[in-house]
């Protein structure tokens, strides 16, 4: 889908390149040749999506959504944030010790599919809510503010 | 007309399940009703009877619903649009279920009043699908491609019921009508058509988002939107070798696009599922084959039964299977994520040795039935059926884990419709 919203397209960008990183994460989990640099490189960027990427979803996006009738949308959103932080929490902790520690193999497993599954639903029912939502100025001064952040 | 919009696009989860779940049941039962006469199968011709009864289980109760219950989730996702009235998707349900049921036991107990009956419960479901259908599709933003192949869908949908009713007066009250004419047109218009264009149209969107795959080229969709448009007037008009060579131009041309985005996909997995929708477009594929062999007096001896299976459970039952069995979990991820606060795994609730045994019957049934006709062994038609019948039930089985595990997480799905 092509997006007229700045904000939209910043989103989407990033939602293909966590997207491709935790892609070829999982194939390497599940072909059993875990890669310590890839591991490190997921644990960086999943720690800069969750301090960055979800805190202004949750800041910004999901009250204007749930305003505007999708609350529905954004709860479940919200919840997802929630479980994929505690894992993603263990995660980067044993990534950052230990690249090569077997308990990796689970978590990142199971990290990869909670965030292509919630990559999925950002992109089939927020995204486009956004387009709809948003009017010149609010995009402006989100994306301004975003990428500020 | 309807009250009672929908809050949200997200449906309550007992929307959608209601129509997979029939849908689940009507497929077990269309086997069930094949597998006794299976013997005759390689000599159906036309007619009523259980044979006849069985594909109207299969197309009404298997087919529509689950393509209806699917559109009514999916669509609003793709248009921005909520449904118009939840309880017009419930009264449609009602209608539908019953009605197909009524059908089919007048197709098997050669009753034309009571198929009367059924025909006119599902043509007035069929009419509030039309108006749900339509009301969304004029308030769509977004996704033209979708809406596109909606309102070509929704043609086709009014002029097979058209058709349909004037079949049922044909077997009712013997009204003079070109009968095989009808029954061609109207074969056309359901799977090509109606069934055909949706599956066309949604999987321009729900397939790269199975698959995280980039979208296909809007511009080779309309392309092939057109060609199967042209395609399905010229069949249906009775024009059927132009219309069965545009077909196929329009099913390779939608089979390269589909392929093209998923070979550029992010994540390398497709899935098992995957298999049965290629081989669901392969049957489409051959299912035009055999329409222009059959055109050109090439084909072999009872080509149009064999048209008839690599169409209906072919084409349609393989790709609805293939893309049923990814959405089921992904949506029951959807609501037991919602009141448990907790939000399960999708792969948690996808029994894969349970689909994989179902994907050996289903695709074993087909090829035997497939093998049945062609060498007309009565042998193979009741292994394939048996087949049919067991894969339907482990389909079943995995619907029903599917629901079960979400009702163990805790959850309760909100039956109450949003308030407007």
């Amino acid at each position: 889908m092509e997006y007229i919203r700045h904000i939209n397209r910043r989103l989407h960008e990033e939602h293909q390149a966590t997207l491709a990183l935790w892609g070829r994460l999982e194939a390497s989990l599940s072909a059993g040749k875990p890669d310590s640099a890839l591991m490190r490189s997921a644990a960086a960027s999943l720690a800069e999506e969750i301090d960055r990427h979800f805190a202004f979803e949750e800041a910004e996006l999901f009250p204007r959504l749930a305003a505007a009738g999708e609350g529905d949308v954004a709860g479940l959103l919200a919840e997802e944030h929630v479980v994929i932080r505690a894992a993603a929490k263990d995660f980067i902790a044993l990534a950052k010790t230990d690249p090569a520690d077997p308990r990796l193999k689970p978590l990142g497993l199971e990290l990869a599919e909670r965030l292509v599954a919630h990559v999925q639903k950002e992109e089939m029912s927020m995204l486009p809510a956004l387009e709809d939502l948003l009017d010149e100025q609010a995009d402006e001064e989100l994306t301004t503010g975003y990428v500020s952040s | 007309m309807f009250g009672n919009v929908a809050r949200s696009r997200l449906l309550p989860m007992s929307l959608p399940f209601r129509y997979f779940g029939a849908a689940v049941l009507f497929h077990v039962a269309a086997w069930a009703l094949l597998l006794p006469v299976a013997g005759e199968f390689a000599d159906f011709q036309a007619g009523l009877g259980p044979v006849f009864a069985a594909l109207h289980l299969l197309t009404l109760g298997v087919l529509a619903m689950a393509a209806i219950g699917a559109t009514l989730q999916l669509l609003p996702i793709a248009t921005r649009q909520p449904v118009r009235s939840i309880g017009a998707a419930k009264l449609l349900w009602w209608l539908l279920a019953s009605g197909t049921l009524v059908f089919a036991c007048g197709a098997e107990l050669y009753l034309p009043r009571l198929m009367a009956a059924g025909a006119v419960a599902v043509t007035i479901a069929f009419a509030i699908y039309a108006f749900l259908l339509a009301r969304n599709l004029l308030g769509a933003r977004g996704l033209p491609v979708v809406v596109a192949h909606g309102w070509a869908a929704f043609a086709c949908l009014i002029a097979l019921a058209a058709t349909g009713i004037a079949l049922v007066a044909y077997y009712e009250h013997g009204i003079a009508l070109d009968h095989s004419a009808f029954r061609a047109a109207h074969l056309v218009l359901a799977a090509y058509g109606f069934m055909g264009l949706l599956a066309f149209g949604l999987s321009t969107f729900l397939l790269p988002m199975l698959a995280v795959a980039p979208s296909p080229a809007s511009r080779i969709s309309y392309v092939t939107l057109g060609l199967g448009v042209a395609a399905i007037t010229l069949g249906s008009l009775g024009w059927r070798l132009p219309g069965a060579l545009l077909g196929l131009c329009a099913a390779l041309l939608h089979i390269y696009s589909m392929e093209r985005s998923l070979r550029a996909r992010l994540r390398s997995p497709l899935g098992p599922a995957f298999l049965l929708i290629r081989v669901s477009w392969a049957c489409l594929a051959l299912s035009l084959v055999a329409a222009i062999l059959m055109e050109l007096g090439h084909a072999p001896a009872r080509a149009g039964l064999l048209f008839c299976l690599l169409l209906i459970p072919g084409w349609l039952l393989t790709f609805l299977l293939g893309v049923l069995q990814r959405i089921v979990p992904f949506l029951a991820s959807v609501h037991a994520s919602k009141a448990s606060g907790g939000t399960p795994l999708i792969s948690a609730l996808t029994p894969v040795r349970l689909l994989a045994a179902h994907r050996i019957l289903h695709l074993g049934a087909l090829a035997a039935l497939l093998a049945a006709v062609f060498f007309e062994q009565e042998i193979l038609a009741r292994a394939g059926a048996a087949a049919g019948l067991a894969g339907a039930l482990a389909y079943a089985a995995f619907f029903a884990f599917v629901v079960l595990k979400v009702r163990n997480h805790g959850i309760h799905p909100p039956h109450q419709p949003a308030p407007a």
